[in-house]
């Protein structure tokens, strides 16, 4: 077991796990922070993505030692109230059916955003490409994401 | 005018005051009309209403969600006829409870089960309020009008929280008026998830986000051939990993949709879990006669297909029809597909002396607390089950394999348990859409289809689950489209037995039927030198006709509603325009779970590869209760549908699965998933479900045009094997 003092949504919290164990366990199990999701253990899929200094990263595969003084933002600190413009949009789309891979679609489709104001098509497969909607609401995750441009998807 | 309704003597009904000046309703109104087809759930229905002192209402929610939007829709049925502005309804998720029998996710079959029984009990607790203001007021009751959540007599006016405590003493009349549905405010208009601020927020919604006090975490090793059986096992490493508390084996139940064999991991984290697990090592004894490889697959389906096969269908004769000579012949198959469902198997169990506690994702909740009352000797009435939102289900969570697992560890333990599955245990432990091999042999003659005659062997679900009844229920249909529109018609079932798990997908059995049938029609149609669209209709027929139709749901379908979504289609889609340059269309229709739906493909062959531009589906579900639901369910059983045909099936090397998680197995990306434009045809027909009939649709309409552009017909799944996708 090691310490380690991790900062997640603007706070700074203190686990003792694994220096092994994922991001993702850390978030869920140990700082009972469930909106990032597990769906494959091995990059593929997207539910698990938080963000990393901004960057949208796999915490599934992310171990925890490697984080160091990184920030760490997950789907429950995107904004204070849910108002978020990408979380707007999303509500205005009515984007979920079971909703599952939702949190992990929001978190890239969010630092796509500050990357890229107003995305081309091209630009939204591109980033959202790694992210799996099983039950295929890509269509709506293409609109939304169009929403949120429009509103100022801006991070902060 | 209003329709009427009986309330049966069966009807039971329980009003009761509840402290803070609320009412609470609850009906028991038996409806069910496929109790034999699902044997695991009891008959009735009930649902709740709570009516909140500040007039606000409470609707619980009966069935599982997991992203029909059921827990959407039902309760909007029922706030209908309350009569309440369905911005004062908060919608809770119920338990399992005996009252609301059947709880149940499954066949498309929310809507049209529960439909009578929800505007019952919203147009009972409406009834009561009423008569309760009409009371107070000493005025008639047909002189009070209500609106939006209030009562209204002339200058008198209140909401239903001011009056419901006296509601509670009113009795019901043994006719209940239900409301014209031309009145309807909330039904027919586009209404959000009730959960939809929860998600993108990240609430603990689904099952892997539950927790109880004390709880541990458990995995389990699976076997890397299906059917194997844990012989022995050495746990010393993975007991070395910190965190591990015990390493057991799982005795699998002699019914392989029970509980399968297995070694489970028990630790304080799932990484410690999932760490320990790969350190185990299992003997395993494979099954005798395991499927080796895909050819080995073939070639047992080559066999059976060679047999005669039991016929459950014939009409006139087709021997001597196709005797006749000039025969189109053709065979098709299909692998298994996995579901895949993006959150993996979970659930908690908390196992005591006498009593028991399940929290998790299930569409069968009522099974899974008969079957683990089985495991542990514990009776039904001791055993309360909790169900969370689902990530996804496609007729996995129908099986209860891991809350009995989950149940197993427990009572053994005596701890509470949360078991999670890795994406690896949940391909390994998959219960399969059945694969299946289907010969067709067929005679047009003068642009006529005068024979019909198909063979179908496939691995049977029914037969995999021990169940009484034909193997070929849910593989084989004997009243699918074309039958009962050609002269001279057979069909043949011939079950083939494997160690490989199956279980429903998504339009059990006519995910796999509709393909085939409608890819051979599509080969028909060109053998007559028809229009596809035009041969379909001429086989259909020119008069419209009920036709008789003995499987789910039946008991008929109609074929005047089928052409008109056809005819959708056609318009939606310019058919009788040509396609753009470089653009060819595929079409496929038909009836599917209770609703018609006919889809249009564009594809071009970018670089020989195939992308999917644009697909146009129309669709007759009946009466359609919530709008942005039903268009976002027929988009995503066409997406899905459009993943499984290019990727998906799973792959045997010298027995063992190839695909343990999304690296190999594919699924559609963003990238690849085309615009789908969607049109329901506006009719007052009773509603039916709407969760899985556009999925096996998609899958000919596909292959048609990927016949169109590229002269490859594709008689074999996935796509990705025949054509580059
Ligand atoms: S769980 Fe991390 S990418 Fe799938
Ligand atoms: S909404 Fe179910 S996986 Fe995306």
């Amino acid at each position: 077991m090691a310490n380690y003092k991790l900062k997640i949504n603007n706070e700074i919290r203190e686990v003792d796990v694994e220096p092994d164990t994922p991001l993702l366990w850390v978030l869920r199990d140990e700082l009972n922070l469930k909106g990032t999701k597990f769906g494959c253990g091995i990059s593929e899929c997207g539910a698990c993505t938080v963000h990393l200094d901004g960057q949208p990263v796999r915490s599934c595969s992310t171990s925890v030692s490697t984080i160091q003084d990184s920030e760490v933002r997950t789907i429950e600190g995107l904004s204070e109230n849910g108002d978020h413009p990408v979380q707007e949009a999303w509500v205005e789309e009515d984007v979920p059916q079971c909703g599952y891979c939702q949190a992990g679609q929001i978190m890239s489709a969010t630092a796509l955003l500050v990357s890229n104001p107003n995305p081309k098509n091209k630009d939204i497969n591109e980033a959202m490409s790694g992210n799996i909607c099983r039950c295929g609401s890509y269509p709506r995750i293409k609109k939304a994401i169009k929403v949120a441009a429009e509103k100022g998807g801006r991070y902060e | 005018m209003s329709d009427l309704m009986k309330t049966s003597r069966r009807d039971f009904l329980k009003i009761s005051a509840f402290a803070g000046g609320g009412l609470m309703i609850g009906f028991n109104l038996v409806s069910c009309s496929k109790e034999e087809e699902w044997p695991e759930f009891e008959q009735g229905i009930n649902a709740y209403i709570l009516i909140n002192g500040d007039g606000s209402a409470t609707i619980m929610s009966k069935n599982p969600e997991v992203g029909q939007g059921a827990k959407t829709a039902l309760p909007m049925i029922l706030a209908e006829e309350l009569d309440i502005a369905w911005e004062k309804v908060t919608v809770k998720q119920a338990a399992l409870n005996d009252q609301m029998s059947p709880q149940f996710t499954g066949g498309s079959t929310g809507v049209p089960l529960n439909y009578d029984a929800m505007r019952k009990a919203g147009a009972a607790a409406r009834f009561v309020l009423v008569a309760a203001a009409a009371k107070l007021w000493k005025v008639d009751t047909k002189d009070c009008r209500t609106e939006n959540g209030f009562i209204i007599n002339g200058e008198n006016k209140v909401h239903y929280g001011q009056v419901a405590l006296e509601a509670a003493k009113i009795e019901l009349p043994e006719e209940i008026e239900l409301k014209n549905p031309k009145d309807f405010k909330i039904v027919g208009n586009s209404q959000k998830d009730v959960d939809l601020q929860n998600i993108v927020t990240g609430k603990p919604l689904f099952g892997l986000d539950q927790e109880i006090d004390e709880m541990v975490y458990a995995t389990v090793v699976k076997p890397e051939v299906f059917g194997s059986k844990v012989i022995s096992f050495n746990a010393d490493k993975a007991k070395e990993v910190v965190g591990v508390i015990d390493i057991l084996k799982i005795e699998g139940h002699t019914n392989p949709t029970i509980l399968l064999d297995g070694v489970a991991i028990v630790a304080e984290n799932v990484w410690a879990a999932f760490k320990a697990k790969k350190l185990v090592e299992v003997e395993w004894k494979k099954p005798a006669n395991h499927i080796v490889s895909n050819e080995d697959l073939n070639t047992r389906f080559d066999k059976a297909l060679a047999k005669k096969g039991k016929v459950i269908r014939e009409d006139g004769n087709v021997v001597a029809e196709l005797a006749k000579g000039d025969v189109l012949e053709a065979t098709y198959r299909v692998p298994f597909i996995s579901h895949a469902q993006l959150e993996p198997m979970n659930f908690i169990a908390d196992v005591k002396e006498d009593s028991a506690r399940l929290i998790g994702p299930t569409q069968t909740p009522g099974s899974g607390r008969r079957q683990a009352s089985q495991i542990t000797g514990i009776p039904p009435e001791k055993i309360s089950v909790e169900f969370s939102r689902i990530g996804g289900g496609f007729g996995r969570r129908l099986l209860n394999d891991y809350s009995n697992e989950a149940v197993y560890i427990s009572n053994k333990l005596k701890r509470p348990i949360k078991l999670v599955w890795d994406r690896e245990n949940d391909f390994q432990s998959d219960y399969f859409r059945p694969a299946g091999a289907y010969n067709f042999k067929a005679r047009v003659d003068n642009k006529a289809l005068t024979a019909f005659d198909v063979k179908i062997s496939t691995t049977s679900r029914y037969a995999f689950a021990q169940r009484n009844g034909e193997p070929h229920g849910t593989e084989a249909f004997p009243d699918q489209q074309p039958a009962s529109m050609v002269p001279n018609y057979r069909i043949a079932y011939e079950p083939l037995a494997t160690n490989v798990p199956v279980g429903a997908l998504r339009t059990p059995g006519a995910n796999a039927t509709t393909f085939v049938y409608q890819c051979f029609l599509d080969e028909l149609a060109e053998k007559s030198g028809m229009d596809v669209i035009d041969f379909h209709l001429k086989v259909i027929g020119e008069e419209d006709r009920e036709i008789e139709y003995r499987d789910h749901p039946g008991p008929s379908y109609n074929t005047g509603r089928l052409k008109a979504v056809i005819s959708k289609v056609r318009s939606m889609s310019k058919w009788d325009k040509p396609a753009a340059n470089g653009r060819f269309r595929g079409f496929a229709g038909q009836y599917v779970f209770g609703a018609y739906v006919a889809i249009v493909v564009e594809l071009s062959m970018t670089n020989d590869k195939v992308k999917i531009h644009r697909v146009w589906a129309a669709a007759d579900c009946g009466r359609v209760i919530n709008p942005i639901c039903a268009d976002a369910q027929v988009q995503g059983g066409i997406t899905d549908g459009i993943s499984a045909a290019l990727y998906e099936g799973i792959e045997f090397q010298e027995g063992k699965l190839v695909q343990r998680n999304f690296d190999k197995y594919g699924k559609l990306r963003i990238k690849d998933s085309p615009d789908v434009k969607v049109k329901f045809i506006k009719n007052e027909e009773i509603p039916t479900g709407l969760g899985e009939p556009s999925y096996p649709v998609i899958f000919p309409a596909l292959c048609n045009a990927i016949y169109a552009a590229t002269g490859t017909r594709i008689r074999e799944l996935p796509i990705r094997n025949s054509v580059k996708v």
